[in-house]
């Protein structure tokens, strides 16, 4: 398996390291991308509207953007807030937006966007701090529902040998 | 009574669809004598002002878009800087508004903000919830006169100092589109929103296809 694997921890962070080291020893072939520096989605409707597919703020984003397509599972490494996933990471998974159009189609009887791209998504996530699992597990859930892709679930980083890569 | 208010956006408050709507919403809390103040986190200069008035006010009301099933991250920034009150007895409450027609579309992050007060050392006010919410600054004056029903919510939350879940999944219906509707959407509708979607795109300056693929598709 190709893994893309991106973290919001400091580089140094000993937790970080154990858990990214852990995933690249189960992947054939990995790439790390520190995202710690992206900037919050300003809401602007740009990447569905105007540019579609492209988002307008620049800030180094579109190589991830573009690492989701190549890679076959995306795993994403965060601290934890307030019981949920920090801020830096929420701000990464806001930034999906460019993925998916301003069209909908109905899925399971409800409301999806229409992806942009063929490929299927396949994300999962590894939290260190304190958080429930199951709510991260449905949180993650969700957002795979509503990205058309597959959930490789919600871990916290005790469980990184866990994560179905 | 007064009511601070934290709006959690990030698009500016001149095009800000959670600011129109609480624009609605304050006038219904202020219409018996109430006070509301609120605060725009989009403009990063009011937040120590926010912060302050958080750490003042007891009754408090933080409204947001969804973004991803969850609070936004510019959100989530400002309140991994609040300090939790020390002092018991303060009251949060939410108003989450998303694109997407269904309520059930809203209870992943309704589930989170159920749990988020207390972490603040606040009381759960409740949530008040509402979806098919994109187009609010597209529609006309008088469309938007259905913005009303925020007024209504923010006269009965004065009333009840809180909202009630029962009232709240009546106001946020449906919780999932019925089924005739979702037939006319799978036949013209599909057509008719390309229409609609293309129409707005071009007003904003749009160009090219909407389901352009910009980078390599790694199918």
């Amino acid at each position: 398996m190709r893994l893309l694997i991106v973290s919001t921890l400091p580089e140094e962070d000993p937790e970080a390291r154990q858990v990214i080291g852990t995933l690249r020893a189960k992947a054939e072939e990995c790439r790390v991308i520190m995202a710690r520096e992206i900037r919050p989605c300003s809401g602007c409707n740009a990447c569905w509207l105007v540019t579609p597919g492209i988002c307008s703020i620049r800030d180094g984003y579109e190589e991830i953007l573009k690492a989701y397509l190549q890679y076959d599972a995306t795993v994403f490494v965060c601290g934890t807030a307030l019981g949920f996933a920090e801020y830096r990471m929420k701000n990464v998974i806001d930034r999906m937006l460019p993925l998916v159009t301003m069209l909908l189609t109905v899925k399971d009887g409800q409301m999806r966007h229409v992806m942009r791209y063929k490929k299927q998504l396949r994300w999962g996530l590894v939290y260190t701090g304190e958080a429930d699992e199951t709510y991260m597990n449905r949180w993650m859930e969700r957002v795979m529902v509503n990205a058309g892709g597959v959930c490789l679930g919600a871990f916290s980083a005790s469980r990184v040998q866990e994560v179905p890569v | 009574m007064k009511l601070t208010v934290i709006s959690g956006a990030a698009r500016a408050r001149s095009k800000s669809n959670t600011a129109l709507i609480l624009e609605n919403f304050c006038r219904g809390y202020e219409a018996e004598g109430n006070q509301t103040q609120t605060f725009y986190l989009s403009d990063r200069n009011q937040w120590e002002a926010a912060r302050a008035a958080f750490d003042a006010s007891d009754n408090l009301l933080i409204a947001l878009p969804l973004y991803v099933e969850n609070l936004p991250g510019l959100l989530l920034e400002f309140l991994g800087t609040l300090t939790p009150k020390r002092t018991p007895g303060a009251k949060l409450a939410f108003l989450v508004q998303g694109g997407f027609p269904e309520a059930s579309q809203l209870r992943c992050c309704e589930e989170y903000l159920e749990t988020l007060p207390a972490r603040l050392g606040c009381i759960y006010g409740g949530t008040l919830i509402k979806g098919n919410m994109f187009f609010l600054r597209l529609l006309s004056d008088k469309q938007q006169e259905e913005l009303r029903m925020f007024e209504t919510m923010g006269k009965r939350f004065a009333q009840l100092g809180r909202f009630d879940k029962d009232e709240v999944t009546l106001f946020a219906a449906p919780e999932y589109m019925p089924e005739t509707a979702l037939k006319v959407f799978r036949g013209p509708g599909k057509f008719f929103q390309r229409l609609v979607m293309n129409a707005i795109s071009r007003k904003m300056g749009g160009r090219g296809n909407l389901e352009a693929r910009p980078y390599k598709d790694g199918e």
